[in-house]
């Protein structure tokens, strides 16, 4: 599970600002312009492939502060984002597992690297049997050594620093359950695990972390060194300090042998590092599907979404995105020659709840499920997408969205069980021993932990009123609260707006590990998480998570997340979001849509294109059709 | 001479001293623990701790400051955690960029700034003149980021004549050479500065026109252009030197927003993208390059009126 920060719009502003100035585009087209459907988060339509492929060059808008910064697959949480694995790592070399079918986060089996594996042993082995048509570019078969040289280099890089791989959790998952590995034959890789997993959320989650490494190429401990035994932990060591050595050494991406070792569909021949620029050539040794002309792809970086946006009026981008703030723009767009889709990324967005504020008994306050329910009940979360996404978003009650349907989508993911009512939200508050005083501030009457009372260590008099503290960029993040806030008021519920950068939210409302401001927040609002396939909130509403910002703890849902884990139920993560979603830990809000653009000569698989609002970039899979 | 440079280097230090403990104070107060900004919300506390040890935030912050200085005075202006470049060399990638741009960009809008302003002062309150403030004022209340836009749907979309993004080169010669794409960047920018300048150019004309010793000039029959040139243009240019030097930080400083816009990476940017990665040393390099070149750049315009200026001493 990543966390999925808002994205920074220096001039955020700028664009919408013009519009409306010069008169560009008016606001009130935006809906009417696009095939907006806020049930199913689509903002567009992406069109059959058509027409005959032609060799070329396709390019592609790299958003503002993506540029890659590092080459090796083991990548440190320092320079791990969506940008620097989806649309360049994996580029290069493929992962054992792609988690990524079009706009649905499942497994596509044609683009990974491996069969899906099989469990024994009462799930604490795993056998994972790698295919046969992928190969090296230098033509050396990709084999199971090279799986296991991942894993062993990996375990090498978090002995030094847990910080050396982003994706790592400390006893969780890979490498620290794997007690032992082998290699039986070329393509097959046995894991010993120290106990039971869920096959599910192993395979889908840890395995998929797997990317084969050119044992052949890269095991040494220097440019002209010879080839180590890296099972040696001594020589691992070694390896992943040269490794890690070069791949800080960003000027020579494009030269260094190393990286010219790759297994994916493209190869790297050109990057700037000042700019973050790249060029990649298609791999002729790779052995997945592709477009009968794959194009050569071309990372063109941007300094700010407004010159990004500007080079796609300019028609100058095959690839590009439509910035949020942009999309009442939507009929420029496509008369600049561009197709258009958007969707929500697979994951939430939050307002959370501090569980151990004692700021006037908030956190007794919060604990109770009526009060989660009637705050729930005052989000207009269609209303929010219509009007401040202007169409193009999602709707997601929990940590299931509603948008993209994954297998694991509970019922009440796709059902908001708590819509928008302000009755509801009085009723709920009324019910339960609260004198609510519209447009005021609410007070409890009738204190106690009957029924009909407010609820435990809720003294009579307590009123309903606490703070949130959100990002001031972008402003969608405002505008929902706001109106949130202005609801709530007329059911006497008093929300204090505060806002701050980024940097200041997360220091404050977001440190479980150093709870130092614990009691200067009610609630706070800095983004959200983008799910894994197997969607545990494994580490987020876990008690102790070490990304539980709000302090939740919850025995039901520890077992459940528990149960996602090492259970051997693969549906296991249904019930965990069907249950936090009828518990609303924190309040869910709807996900804006990653908007991708696409010139009308560039066409290919849906699927691949459906995928780029995931991050997902398979320019393998397109063409040019002039 | 000797005792006011002696003088101004001290005070120079003493300056640079400040700026460097208060700005990594600021740090510290801004960024209490830069492993969450640079790490990400969701990293572990293992990782958080590591991180922090492996880069000696996890020392009291006097033990930082003075690692920090220690390797400045050795020449070294740190790493880039994020970027995993030296700050040496991100500076020296993007500063000459940034240099060039409001380099021309400053020279401009001065070379067009003084011939306007005395054009308005020796014709102040006709239609000329009321045609130039309006157009100064104008631009100046105009916010840049509007301008930028403006000119890029103009003449980059509807009429592509120039680009709507600057050079994407690295080489300084293909940026200087490309018109296409520097024509846009360059004019805004020196339109937006000119606004000033010549407000200030007409303000200090005219007191200077109203002086006894242009009437003497003029009353002796010295032609006008003269007059203009030897006793007018060098006693107004006074203030605009005191202006020039303020404006030498902006040569590092580069144009935040016209980086942007333009999609034309510089120092301005960085320092931009720096901050929201809490990217520690590029912050404190580029801070403290910036206070050393407005103590420059105040030294050099002092040093630049006394030469225009013989009047005027240091002591």
């Amino acid at each position: 599970m990543t966390v999925t920060r808002w994205p920074r719009t220096l001039v955020a502003c700028v664009a919408a600002a013009t519009a409306t100035t010069l008169g560009l585009a008016a606001c009130s087209t935006s809906s009417s312009g696009g095939s907006v459907n806020s049930t199913t988060g689509a903002f567009g339509s992406v069109p059959a492939a058509s027409g005959t492929p032609q060799a070329g060059t396709i390019t592609w808008a790299e958003s503002p502060g993506s540029a890659p910064t590092w080459i090796l697959p083991i990548i440190p949480g320092a320079d791990f984002t969506v940008y620097s694995t989806n649309s360049f790592n994996y580029e290069l070399w493929r992962p054992l597992y792609w988690t990524q079918s079009g706009v649905s986060p499942t497994i596509n089996q044609a683009l990974s690297l491996a069969y899906l594996p099989t469990y024994s042993d009462g799930d604490k082995t795993v056998t994972v049997r790698l295919k046969t048509s992928y190969k090296w570019s230098d033509g050396q078969p990709i084999t199971s050594k090279d799986a296991l040289f991942f894993l062993d280099e990996l375990r090498a890089a978090v002995g030094e620093s847990a910080a050396n791989f982003g994706s790592y959790t400390p006893g969780v998952g890979i490498p620290d359950q794997v007690v032992s590995a082998s290699t039986p034959n070329a393509t097959t890789l046995v894991l010993t695990l120290n106990k039971a997993v869920n096959p599910t959320w192993f395979t889908e989650n840890e395995l998929q972390l797997v990317q084969p490494m050119p044992a052949h190429a890269w095991a040494k401990a220097s440019a002209s060194g010879p080839i180590l035994d890296f099972t040696n932990p001594a020589n691992a060591k070694k390896i992943y300090d040269f490794l890690a050595k070069e791949s800080g050494s960003t000027g020579t991406y494009a030269t260094n042998p190393l990286w010219q070792v790759v297994d994916g569909p493209y190869r790297l021949t050109a990057f700037n590092n000042t700019t973050g620029a790249y060029t990649m050539v298609p791999n002729p040794s790779y052995g997945g599907p592709t477009s009968k002309i794959v194009p050569t792809l071309q990372a063109i970086p941007f300094t700010s979404d407004t010159a990004e946006f500007n080079a796609v009026l300019a028609h100058s981008i095959d690839i590009g995105y439509m910035p949020q703030t942009d999309v009442p723009q939507l009929a420029r767009v496509k008369a600049a020659g561009y197709h258009v889709f958007g969707y929500p990324d697979w994951g939430f967005t939050i307002v959370n709840y501090n569980f151990a504020d004692k700021t006037g008994d908030f956190n007794n306050i919060i604990g109770q499920l009526y009060v989660r329910q009637a705050l729930a009940h005052l989000e207009d979360e269609e209303g929010y997408v219509k009007a401040f996404f202007h169409g193009a978003g999602g709707l997601a009650y929990g940590p299931v969205p509603a948008a993209p349907v994954s297998p694991y989508s509970p019922a009440n993911a796709l059902t908001n069980p708590y819509p928008f009512s302000i009755s509801a939200a009085a009723s709920l508050l009324k019910s339960h021993g609260w004198n609510v005083v519209p447009g005021g501030t609410s007070t409890c009457a009738k204190p106690g932990t009957g029924p009909g009372e407010c609820g435990s260590g809720i003294p009579a008099g307590t009123k309903l009123a606490f703070n949130v503290l959100y990002i001031n960029d972008p402003a969608i993040v405002g505008e929902q609260l706001t109106n949130w806030a202005s609801d709530a008021k007329k059911v006497g519920i008093t929300i204090a707006l505060q806002s701050g950068t980024f940097d200041h939210v997360v220091a404050v409302a977001n440190d479980p590990a150093s709870p130092k401001t614990i009691d200067q927040w009610a609630m706070s609002s800095w983004g959200g998480f983008t799910n894994p396939a197997y969607p545990t909130t494994f580490g987020i509403f876990n008690t102790g998570g070490s990304s539980n910002g709000g302090f939740y703890t919850d025995p039901e849902a520890d077992k459940l997340i528990n149960a996602s884990v090492t259970g051997s139920n693969p549906n296991a993560v249904k019930a965990e979001a069907a249950y936090l979603t009828a518990q609303q830990p924190s309040l869910f809000q709807p996900n804006p849509d990653f908007i991708v653009v696409w010139k009308d000569d560039v066409s290919g698989q849906p699927a691949a294109i459906e995928a780029m609002t995931q991050y997902y970039l398979n320019t393998e899979l397109m063409y040019l059709t002039k | 001479m000797r005792a006011y440079l002696i003088r101004r280097a001290a005070t120079a230090i003493v300056v640079l001293f400040g700026v460097s403990v208060f700005i990594f104070l600021m740090l510290h107060v801004i960024y209490p623990s830069p492993a969450i900004d640079v790490l990400g919300p969701h990293a572990n506390r293992l990782s958080i701790a590591e991180w922090n040890a492996q880069h000696g935030f996890d020392e009291p912050w006097v033990v930082q400051y003075l690692r920090y200085i220690d390797q400045l005075l050795h020449g070294n202006l740190g790493y880039s955690y994020k970027l995993n470049q030296s700050v040496a060399s991100l500076f020296q990638e993007r500063w000459l960029r940034s240099a060039y741009l409001s380099g021309v960009t400053l020279f401009l809008s001065v070379v067009i700034a003084i011939p306007v302003g005395i054009y308005q002062a020796v014709r102040r309150n006709t239609f000329g003149d009321a045609v130039v403030t309006t157009g100064a004022f104008v631009t100046y209340a105009m916010p840049d980021f509007f301008l930028y836009l403006i000119a890029i749907q103009l003449f980059a979309i509807t009429i592509p004549i120039f680009s709507y993004e600057g050079p994407q080169t690295t080489s300084m010669v293909s940026i200087i050479f490309d018109w296409r794409a520097m024509t846009l960047p360059i004019v805004c920018l020196t339109l937006l500065n000119l606004a000033g300048y010549s407000r200030y150019m007409r303000s200090a004309a005219i007191d200077t026109v109203a002086q006894d010793y242009i009437k003497a000039a003029r009353a002796k029959g010295l032609p006008e252009r003269l007059v203009l040139l030897r006793h007018l243009l060098r006693n107004a240019f006074l203030p605009m030197i005191t202006l020039i030097g303020l404006s030498i930080p902006d040569l590092l400083a580069g144009n935040l927003i016209a980086e942007a816009v333009f999609n034309y990476p510089g120092l301005g940017l960085l320092f931009y993208d720096s901050l929201g990665t809490a990217d520690y040393p590029v912050l404190l390099a580029y801070t403290l390059v910036g206070a050393v070149l407005v103590v420059v750049g105040n030294f050099a315009a002092d040093i630049a009126l006394t030469v225009a200026d013989p009047r005027i001493r240091l002591v």
